[in-house]
C-alpha cells in the first residue's frame, strides 16, 4: 500500500522573489550614473591605495605628543555628553507620561507628542548639530542643544514602551479613589516607571559621549574640532591616539554602568 | 439602617456626620465598544448601610456592574444614583469628589508595588489632596494620621514604611483595605477581593469587611465567586447571570439550587470554599 | 504624633532613613552643576535662544525653496544607497561572525577575540571610521558605504551572538547527536531558530544606517548631508528648510516600511490554505 504525502508547502518562490528584489537593488545602488558608481570607487583604490596603506600604517605609530592637547576638549566632550543627559532626563520624565497610554488618556494628545518626537528622531545628531551651530554659532551650545533632542526621543519612546507594558491596576485604584491624572501618574506611575528610566538614561550617557565626540566636526565642541584639525593634515598617527583616548574612556563609562544596573536592580 | 460610628473608628477628629450611601440603579444597559453587552436593563436598590453580595459566573456582568457605581465604566443607557448624586452624568472635579468618597478594593490589590505602604494608603486622600501636596510627596497631618489609623484598623501598622511588594497577597489587600478606608467613605465596592486569596487569609479579609460593615455603618457591595462566602458574609444578595438580575434575596437562606439556576450550570467543587 | 499614638492599638514605627539615596542625589546634582558651570556657554544669553530659534525655523520653512527638490530627491537616494550597500556588506560579514562568537558554536578564543572586535568598532563614531577608511577610498560614496558596512558589523555581530544565545539548546543538541557538524548544526537547528530575529536586526540596522548615511555626507562622502553642509554653510536658509524636509519624510517612510516589514516577520505570515489549489 503506497502512502500519499500531503503536498510540499512551496515557500521557495518567496523567498526566491525577496532574494531577487535585494540582488537588484543593491545592482541598482552599485551601479555608475543610476547609483553610487561603486566601480569607480573600487577604481580609485586600486590607484590610491598605495598612499592609502602608507597613510594608515601611520595609524599604528601613535603620536603621543598630542595627548596634552586632546585633555582639555576630551573633557568638555564629557561635559557636553553629562549636560545633554541631565537636561533631557528632565524634559523626558513628563513627556514619557503624556507619551504613554495608561498615563495619559487623550489619544490626540498622546498622538500630537508622539508625532512630533517621531520628526525629531528622523533628524540624524550631526545633522542637527550642523544647522544649530549656523543658528546659534560655533561651540558648545549647539552640541548640547543637538545631544537634547536626540536624546529625548530616545528615552520617552522606550520609557513610554515599558509604561504601557507594565500593569494598570494602581492606575485604576487611583483613579476609583478619585484622583486626577497628575496624581495618579505622579504618585504611582512614577516609582514604576523608574527601572526604564535609568536604564535609558545610562544608556544616553553613553551614546552621548560618543556622538559629542565628533559634534565638533561641524563647529559643534568637544574633540571634534580637534579631530577635524588632524584630519585635514592627514595626522593618522595623532588621531590614532584621540581614537584610543575615546575608546577609553567608553570602556570606563560602559563598565562604571553595567556595574550601576547591577547594584540598582 | 445603623448609622453610629464607634469612638475608635477612622474618622480622626471630626466624627462622621451624615449616613452612608445608598446605591440606586434604574434600568441601566451597558454595551462595550466591542459589541458585548455587559448589562441589559439592570435595576438594583440597595439601602444604606446594607451589605450585599453579588454572584455569578465571569462574563455575567459582575465587575461591570460595580464599576457602573463609581463611573469606571460608563453606562450606555438609564441612571446611576449613589447617596443621591447622579453617577452618570458626574463629570471632572464632582466625579472626583464622588469617587473620594466610595472606596474601592480589587481582586488584583492594585497597589503600587514599588512604593510604601503608607503611601499606598494615602492615595486614598487623593480627592481631597491639592496638586502641589501631591507633586512634592508631602501630605498634610491630617491626612497622615488618618492614614495611620485605617492601617491601625486592619492591624499591619508595623508595616507602614515597607515597599508595597514586599508584603505577602492578604497583606496587600489589607493595605487596600486601608486605602479604601482611609477616605473615610460611605461606600464601599469590593470586586472579587478573595478570589487571589488562600483560604484562612480570604476569611479574614471578609471578616475585615464585614467589621466595617457592622462597626462602621458602611454600605458594602462584594462581588464573589465562592457560595459559601457570599451566603455568611451579606445581609443580602445578587445573583446576576449574562447581564440580567435572576436573584434578589436574603443571603443565609439562598440554596444551592438558586445558585444553580444563577450559575446556569450545576455546582462544582471550586465554587466553595469549603 | 503622641495624641495618634494614644488613639491607635499599636506604635507607628519609625520612618527608616535612607541616607545614603540622598547623598547620591546630592552628588549628581552637585556633578551636573558643576558640569555646567565649567561649560564655556553664555548662560544668562539663553533667553534669547527660543526666539532666534523660532526666527530661523521661520526662515527655513515659511517659504521653502522648491526648485532645490529634484537635486535634494536625487541626493537623498544616493545616500540611501550607500545606506542599502552598507548594510548589506554588514550582514554579508557579521552574520556567520556573529554566529561564530556565540558560547557554544565557535571555540572560546575565537569568541574572544570577535566580540573584543565587535566592541571596538561599536565604540568608534562611523565618522571616524569613515575618515580613516577614506585614506585608501578618497571622498567617494564606497567611503561611506564602507564605513557604515564597517560599524554595522560591531552592531550586527553584537546583536548576532545575543541572539544565539538566547535560543534553548535542544535543537542544535539534537542535530549533534544524530551525528551532524557544526555547518550542519547552524543550518537545520540553529538558523531557523534564529532567522526572525536575524532578519529583524538586518532592518533596524538600515533605518540605522540611513541615518548614519546622512551625517556622513558632512565630511563629503556625498550624498545629502554633502548638500546641507554647503547650503548651511551659505544660510540659504529656505533650501535648507527642503533638505530637512526631505530627509524627515524620506527618513519616516523608511522607517514606517521597515518597522512594517519587522511585525510581520515577528508575527508569522498568515498560514495558507495547502490542500486547496
Amino acid at each position: 500500500m503506497t502512502v500519499a504525502p500531503p503536498p510540499r508547502p512551496r515557500t521557495w518562490p518567496r523567498t526566491l522573489a525577496v532574494w531577487a528584489v535585494v540582488a537588484v537593488i543593491t545592482a541598482i545602488a552599485a551601479s555608475p550614473l543610476i547609483g553610487i558608481d561603486l566601480g569607480a570607487g573600487f577604481g580609485a583604490i586600486g590607484k590610491n591605495w598605495q598612499n592609502g596603506v602608507t597613510k594608515l600604517v601611520e595609524l599604528f605609530q601613535l603620536d603621543w605628543r598630542i595627548l596634552p592637547r586632546t585633555l582639555p576638549p576630551l573633557l568638555q566632550t564629557i561635559e557636553m555628553a553629562v549636560a545633554g543627559t541631565a537636561v533631557s532626563a528632565l524634559l523626558a520624565i513628563p513627556l514619557s507620561l503624556w507619551s504613554a497610554r495608561l498615563t495619559n488618556p487623550w489619544a490626540p494628545a498622546r498622538g500630537i507628542v508622539r508625532f512630533v518626537l517621531n520628526i525629531v528622531r528622523a533628524i540624524p545628531d550631526l545633522l542637527y548639530a550642523a544647522i544649530l551651530v549656523a543658528m546659534v554659532g560655533v561651540g558648545a551650545l549647539p552640541g548640547i542643544l543637538a545631544l537634547i533632542l536626540l536624546d529625548v526621543a530616545i528615552i520617552v519612546k522606550l520609557v513610554a514602551e515599558a509604561i504601557d507594558a507594565g500593569s494598570d491596576g494602581a492606575l485604576e485604584a487611583g483613579r476609583a479613589a478619585g484622583g486626577t491624572q497628575f496624581q495618579i501618574n505622579r504618585t504611582l506611575a512614577l516609582p514604576d516607571m523608574w527601572p526604564a528610566f535609568t536604564s535609558q538614561t545610562l544608556y544616553v550617557l553613553e551614546l552621548n559621549v560618543r556622538v559629542s565626540a565628533v559634534l565638533g566636526l561641524v563647529g559643534a565642541g568637544g574633540l571634534g574640532l580637534l579631530i577635524d584639525e588632524v584630519r585635514t593634515f592627514f595626522h593618522y598617527d595623532q588621531l590614532a591616539v584621540i581614537i584610543l583616548e575615546l575608546l577609553a574612556v567608553i570602556v570606563i563609562l560602559e563598565l562604571g554602568s553595567s556595574w550601576l544596573r547591577r547594584r540598582l536592580t | 439602617m445603623s448609622t453610629e460610628r464607634s469612638n475608635a473608628g477612622v474618622g480622626g477628629s471630626t466624627p462622621p456626620a451624615s449616613a452612608p450611601w445608598s446605591v440606586a440603579i434604574d434600568d441601566v444597559t451597558v454595551r462595550y465598544r466591542n459589541g458585548v453587552t455587559a448589562l441589559k436593563g439592570v435595576s438594583l436598590d440597595i439601602a444604606g448601610g446594607e451589605m450585599v453580595s453579588i454572584v455569578g459566573l465571569s462574563g455575567s456582568g459582575k465587575s461591570t456592574l460595580i464599576r457602573t457605581i463609581n463611573g469606571l465604566v460608563p453606562v450606555t443607557s438609564g441612571t446611576v444614583t449613589v447617596g443621591g448624586v447622579r453617577v452618570d452624568l458626574a463629570r471632572g472635579r464632582d466625579l472626583r469628589r464622588l469617587r473620594g468618597e466610595i472606596g474601592m478594593i480589587f481582586q488584583s490589590f492594585n497597589l503600587a508595588g514599588r512604593t510604601s505602604v503608607l503611601n499606598n494608603v494615602l492615595v486614598g486622600r487623593f480627592s481631597r489632596t491639592s496638586w502641589w501636596r501631591s507633586l512634592l510627596g508631602a501630605p498634610t497631618p491630617h491626612d497622615r494620621e488618618l492614614a495611620f489609623e485605617a492601617l491601625d484598623r486592619v492591624g499591619i501598622l508595623a508595616k507602614a514604611w515597607t515597599r508595597a511588594d514586599a508584603l505577602s497577597g492578604g497583606q496587600q489587600q489589607r493595605v487596600a483595605i486601608a486605602r479604601a478606608l482611609a477616605q473615610e467613605p460611605r461606600l464601599m465596592l469590593a470586586d472579587e477581593p478573595v478570589a487571589s486569596l488562600d483560604p484562612p487569609t480570604a476569611i479574614a479579609v471578609m471578616n475585615d469587611l464585614q467589621r466595617i460593615n457592622r462597626d462602621l455603618g458602611i454600605t458594602v457591595l462584594t462581588n464573589l465567586h465562592l457560595m459559601d462566602l457570599a451566603r455568611r458574609y451579606a445581609t443580602r444578595m445578587i445573583g446576576l447571570r449574562a447581564g440580567e438580575i435572576v436573584y434578589d434575596g436574603p443571603a443565609a437562606s439562598a440554596t444551592d439550587a438558586d445558585f444553580e439556576e444563577i450559575y446556569g450550570r450545576p455546582i462544582e467543587r471550586d465554587d466553595v470554599l469549603g | 504624633m503622641s495624641a495618634v499614638n494614644a488613639r491607635l492599638g499599636s506604635v507607628v514605627p519609625p520612618r527608616p532613613r535612607h541616607w545614603w539615596r540622598w547623598i547620591v542625589a546630592l552628588v549628581l546634582a552637585a556633578v551636573v552643576v558643576a558640569v555646567f558651570l565649567a561649560l564655556p556657554v553664555a548662560w544668562n544669553r539663553l533667553g534669547d535662544l527660543p526666539g532666534e530659534i523660532v526666527h530661523y525655523l521661520w526662515l527655513m520653512f515659511s517659504s521653502p525653496d522648491w526648485s532645490k527638490l529634484p537635486e535634494a530627491l536625487w541626493q537623498t537616494w544616493r545616500s540611501v544607497a550607500m545606506a542599502w550597500i552598507g548594510t548589506v556588506l554588514s550582514i554579508i560579514v557579521a552574520t556567520p561572525l556573529g554566529i561564530l562568537a556565540a558560547r557554544g558554536v565557535g571555540p572560546r578564543w575565537l569568541q574572544i577575540v570577535l566580540r573584543v572586535v565587535f566592541g571596538v568598532v561599536r565604540a568608534v563614531p562611523e565618522i571616524i571610521i569613515a575618515i580613516i577608511i577614506l585614506s585608501v577610498t578618497g571622498l567617494t560614496p564606497l567611503t561611506g558605504a564602507l564605513a557604515i558596512g564597517v560599524s554595522g558589523v560591531g552592531t550586527l555581530g553584537k546583536w548576532g551572538y545575543e541572539a544565539v544565545e538566547t535560543v534553548p539548546g535542544g535543537a542544535v543538541e539534537a542535530v549533534r547527536a544524530s551525528g551532524g557538524r557544526l555547518t550542519d548544526e547552524i543550518r537545520w537547528a540553529l538558523w531557523p531558530a534564529v532567522a526572525p530575529a536575524f532578519l529583524s536586526f538586518w532592518l533596524y540596522r538600515f533605518e540605522i544606517s540611513v541615518r548614519a548615511s546622512a551625517v556622513l555626507g558632512l565630511i563629503g562622502v556625498g550624498g545629502i548631508g554633502d548638500m546641507l553642509t554647503s547650503y548651511t554653510q551659505y544660510r540659504e536658509w529656505a533650501t535648507v528648510g527642503v533638505l530637512v524636509l526631505v530627509v524627515v519624510v524620506v527618513t519616516m517612510a523608511l522607517d514606517a516600511l521597515s518597522g512594517a516589514v519587522r511585525r510581520r516577520i515577528m508575527e508569522g505570515s498568515p498560514i495558507r490554505d495547502l490542500a486547496g489549489q
